[in-house]
């Protein structure tokens, strides 16, 4: 076989992709048990149930219905988002033969797809060195992997469609004349941007604003207006056929696009300073992200501006038809991000997070065609692009991979250390929510003493509770904060569940005590069902 | 864009040698469980790349799109159909039907 530089730089693509998964992986790789926030969960609890259950669902089981039975403003107590992403989680849970790491591990590889497609799309374009680039700095981007973190799954990889619908455009557009075009890309596309709506509606407008605006940049380049009914009539049923396959869910759509603003945004008045930021105001979003998330410098690195400043530069000075792809790209970013202006806040903090996306290919593209600007001999800009490209990859690991691992690490959201103790399942309690899913009947509740409920930290074991919920496919509630403590008591219908497990590390001898006597006072006529580390759960003896 | 004969051949290896470092990847890190994670991919990958190979694309597109519709539109299909069928079987007829579709576009694409 002869090596062509092609495959080559493939297999180079290939083993930094591979360890962008690794990093983003941490968090399961050792414990391989669920984490996240509550949106994680709900993702999770659909793709489980789908492929736990073998079948497919309309109306939401109990355990998910509780949270999220109105989420679906069209079509209440079904799913609010298309299926497509879940069925997608819950084929491999299937093929996988386990619960939780198939689950994590395909969400990991769905999340850091757009890695791949920015790659893509930025090789055919500019070629191999910009492109490797843009990945590397995409594997240690904030914004990226900590929504991903904390639970917006279908929002991340939805936003792996954006330069591929681009680009699709771009191919049909550019090839586009009256004697010879390629409908195909079109087709394809439309086809894109169907799916993008049946991942996530909100990255669908990213796609729709950028394809316009690359339509209006590229007409304005080329100086041809692209129109053919043919095309437009086909590329429309494709999109169509697509949009309605999951009608409850899409057309959920327009009541949350008329909704409120979502989020913690607040609806601003206009202000001209907004017109000249990117990023947005953090005590805007108190309590939801944190503020570093709206940081140029935590996010990207200050290092990335000059590069950045000179991509934008390099690309409007030369205007080629590929240039213009990526300015327009920024620009319908840019418009994305402020339409607040014309009172549509909703979820705008989410937008922000596609900003790297556009960011490294420019910074890389700067990087590398920077020395355009320096007249000397040829030979001598080779060198210099290398070594402008070799700081690039320095800084990249030296700054944004330092700061990427004290977010990302085989510590989030460990129970074993305080970074999870009070919000994920320990190994433990997996167990026994599993022993539930398999043992308790499917019309039986759950009710849990152990867990810590006090105000002070309800926030935080709340999440510990969803999980077990999750695990157990079973609605579970804090036993303290029932107002019905004594009908639970008298009833079939609910199991009680004493969690001694983090008693241990709190020091919590008052609970073990109160607990213990609990067991001897009011559980005289309950049968111990199950008795393992630390964990009991008792039912009514009928 | 078809392939000349030991062009595919080069690429045959080169998806060969790529899907080797991934599972030997997904084995060290993931366990059997990854393994399978892994070779599930290609599998719904499959069919879309060779319904894609009926067209003029360039071989790195090909990829990259069936990857993207493979995971989303066969689930998507899979959902439907367990309405009426086990998820698991609804997941094979789905992948059988767009096979047989792949052959029946490349017929009548001649």
């Amino acid at each position: 076989m002869k090596l062509n530089k092609n495959y080559i730089q493939t297999l180079i693509f290939l083993a930094v992709y591979l360890f962008g998964v690794y990093f983003w992986a941490q968090p399961y790789l050792e414990r391989k048990l669920p984490y996240g926030e509550y949106d994680a969960m709900s993702h999770f609890e659909v793709a489980d149930y789908m492929a736990y259950n073998d079948r497919s669902f309309m109306a939401l089981p109990d355990y998910i219905d509780l949270r999220y039975g109105n989420d679906n403003k069209f079509r209440p107590h079904t799913l609010w988002y298309p299926p497509t992403f879940h069925a997608s989680l819950g084929v491999m849970e299937a093929i996988g033969g386990e619960r939780v790491l198939p689950v994590f591990f395909l969400n990991t590889v769905l999340a850091t797809l757009v890695i791949v497609s920015v790659y893509f799309v930025i090789n055919s374009l500019f070629g191999f060195l910009p492109a490797i680039l843009s990945a590397i700095l995409l594997i240690f981007s904030p914004r990226d992997f900590m929504p991903y973190i904390w639970g917006q799954w279908p929002e991340r990889f939805a936003y792996a469609f954006v330069p591929i619908i681009l680009y699709c455009f771009y191919k049909y557009f550019t090839a586009y004349s009256k004697h010879d075009n390629k409908p195909v890309y079109l087709y394809l596309a439309a086809l894109f941007l169907g799916v993008n709506v049946l991942i996530h509606p909100l990255v669908f407008f990213h796609s729709v604003i950028g394809l316009a605006v690359l339509y209006i940049v590229l007409a304005f380049k080329q100086k041809k207006i692209v129109f053919n009914w043919k095309h437009i009539a086909i590329s429309g049923a494709i999109f169509l056929v697509l949009f309605f396959m999951f009608p409850y869910q899409t057309f959920n759509i327009f009541p949350q696009f008329t909704g409120g603003s979502g989020g913690n945004a607040q609806q601003s008045s206009f202000e001209l300073s907004r017109v000249f930021q990117w990023s947005l105001n953090p005590q805007d979003y108190a309590g939801s992200v944190p503020p570093s998330y709206f940081s140029f410098s935590d996010m990207n690195g200050l290092w990335t501006l000059p590069f950045l400043l000179l991509g934008i530069l390099f690309l409007a000075w030369r205007r080629e038809s590929r240039d213009l792809f990526l300015l327009a790209w920024l620009i319908s970013l840019y418009l994305i991000l402020h339409r607040d202006l014309i009172g549509k806040s909703a979820f705008l903090h989410r937008s922000l997070s596609a900003s790297a996306h556009i960011f490294a290919p420019l910074a890389a593209v700067g990087a590398v065609y920077a020395v355009s600007f320096i007249k000397t001999q040829s030979n001598v800009k080779t060198y210099l692009k290398y070594t402008a490209a070799a700081i690039f990859v320095y800084l990249v690991f030296s700054v944004n991979m330092a700061y990427a691992s004290k977010i990302i690490n085989k510590d989030t959201y460990n129970p074993n250390t305080s970074n999870g103790f009070f919000t994920a399942l320990n190994k433990e309690e997996y167990e026994a929510a599993g022993w539930v899913l398999k043992n308790v009947p499917m019309n039986a509740n759950l009710t849990v003493l152990g867990i810590p409920s006090q105000p002070n930290i309800l926030d935080a074991t709340s999440r510990k509770i969803r999980w077990f919920a999750a695990v157990a496919q079973h609605v579970t509630r804090f036993y303290d904060l029932r107002p019905d403590k004594e009908e639970i008591l008298k009833s079939n219908d609910w199991y009680i569940m004493l969690d001694y497990t983090m008693l241990g590390p709190l020091n919590d001898r008052q609970t073990f005590e109160s607990m213990q006597q609990f067991e001897k006072m009011n559980l005289t006529k309950h049968a111990l069902v199950y008795n393992q580390n630390n964990i009991r759960v008792y039912k009514l003896e009928t | 864009m078809k392939l000349k004969s030991t062009e595919f051949k080069d690429f045959a290896i080169l998806l060969s040698v790529s899907l080797l470092i991934i599972l030997s990847f997904s084995f060290f890190f993931f366990g059997i469980a990854g393994v399978r994670v892994a070779l599930g991919i290609v599998l719904v990958t499959v069919p879309f790349y060779l319904i894609l190979n009926n067209f003029e694309l360039e071989e790195g597109e090909k990829v990259v799109f069936s990857v993207l519709l493979g995971l989303t539109i066969l689930p998507s299909f899979a959902y439907l159909l367990g309405f009426l069928i086990s998820f698991r079987l609804s997941m094979a007829v789905i992948f059988t039907i767009l096979v047989i579709a792949s052959f029946l576009i490349k017929k009548f694409r001649k």
